[in-house]
């Protein structure tokens, strides 16, 4: 399993553009860290759009019965320079993803790692690798 | 030996000249600078990845990434860049408080946030310049925006209506690009710290390069929310030195966050 580390600052340095904000408002202020939850379902939509990608969710319970999410992550240009494109982030597939929701109860939550059938994952978040725990 | 060192010697003549700017400057047939080119991007297109490849993509913040506080933290090192920004605009005295609101609400406000267009001189430098006798053609990869700046002496369109970009024309000034730009539309901002302007407002944009380096440097006059004129931080760029180098097209915008910000934490 290959990682590839990518950071925002490394696409700056290089695009000598000024730094992108990662999110146009504050995540604090619309999603509960403390509230991960994850989901398990069929991708039903990717929107590949500005200033944050969606990716749509039909989860189904134990009775068959669909709820539909939507989970946000960063930007395309992030998710592009990363190596990413759209049709990787699993469109009519079978995924479990780790997310944070919303803090108005929405089924809307901000994602973490999206983990596919085959066991390959796309984990794509925030931080510094540097500072983990070992 | 002696063949060594005079081959030594002319390869740093040589090097010598390479870096002067004067010979480095690239003109064109009318004998102004050549600005084009594309100001942005990388060298090497980015390799996508493999179907089935696993990654981790991380924006960076500073904190572990299992850290509870990391939202936290996002908007703490934000307000921290902010407070220590050390060129704000002259905003009159009167005016503060309503700047301050503006900014505290900015999550709410600022018209950048809901995929309205940023506006010149928010907009910053291009990301491509097209040179051509009596017209420069300014492309900003965000957004997808161009602006077409007439640099064959015309005035100003009097009948031009207000806009994000503006009416503009340029003219050269011994090697810079002196870009004069009116009839903006009160409706953008000039930063997101809550910088808000009026349809008074007359923007100088000056272009000039040196060899593989371009400068950006824009001056602000806004007499209604202005003591003085603000001269924003210029802006340095290096030539994208891939010669086949594209821009390449920007998502569309589709803001679906407002109606589920329910505090007003913001950075």
């Amino acid at each position: 399993m290959k990682y590839i580390l990518w950071t925002g600052a490394m696409a700056v340095a290089l695009s000598g553009a000024a730094a992108p904000a990662l999110a146009h408002h504050s995540l604090q202020s619309e999603y509960d860290i403390n509230q991960s939850i994850t989901l398990k379902g069929t991708v039903t939509k990717v929107d590949w759009v500005n200033p944050h990608v969606y990716v749509y969710l039909d989860v189904k319970d134990d009775k068959g019965a669909v709820t539909k999410w939507a989970v946000t992550t960063l930007p395309p240009g992030n998710l592009r320079r990363g190596g990413l494109t759209r049709d990787l982030l699993g469109y009519g597939e079978t995924v479990s993803i780790l997310a944070f929701r919303a803090r108005d109860g929405a089924n809307l939550a901000f994602l973490r790692t999206i983990t596919f059938a085959d066991g390959h994952k796309l984990e794509i978040w925030l931080g510094d690798a540097s500072k983990e725990n070992p | 030996m002696a063949r060594a060192m005079s081959s030594l010697v002319a390869a740093m003549a040589i090097a010598a000249l390479c870096a002067s700017p004067a010979l480095a400057q690239r003109r064109t047939a009318d004998g102004h600078p050549d600005l084009s080119g594309v100001w942005a991007g990388r060298e090497e297109a980015v390799k996508a990845l493999a179907p089935g490849q696993s990654t981790r993509i991380l924006f960076p913040v500073r904190t572990n990434p299992d850290d509870k506080r990391i939202f936290d933290e996002m908007d703490r090192a934000a307000k921290e860049r902010q407070a220590a920004e050390p060129n704000k605009p002259p905003y009159k005295p009167e005016l503060a408080g309503k700047v301050q609101l503006l900014s505290d609400k900015r999550q709410f406000n600022d018209p950048a946030f809901y995929c309205k267009p940023l506006g010149v001189p928010r907009l910053g430098p291009p990301s491509q310049i097209v040179q051509t006798p009596g017209l420069v053609v300014l492309l900003y990869q965000g957004r997808n925006t161009f602006r077409t700046i007439p640099t064959d002496g015309r005035a100003h369109n009097a009948e031009a209506d207000w806009t994000w970009n503006g009416d503009s024309v340029g003219r050269w000034e011994g090697d810079t690009l002196v870009i004069d730009t009116a009839k903006l539309v009160e409706d953008s901002w000039l930063g997101a710290d809550g910088w808000f302007h009026s349809n008074k407002m007359h923007v100088v944009e000056r272009l000039s390069r040196k060899g593989d380096a371009l400068t950006w440097a824009a001056t602000v006059e806004d007499p209604v929310v202005f003591t003085k004129a603000w001269e924003m931080t210029p802006r340095n760029l290096k030539l994208n030195p891939n010669p086949k180098a594209l821009l390449e097209e920007d998502p569309p915008c589709l803001e679906q966050d407002g109606p589920h910000i329910v505090t007003d934490d913001h950075h």
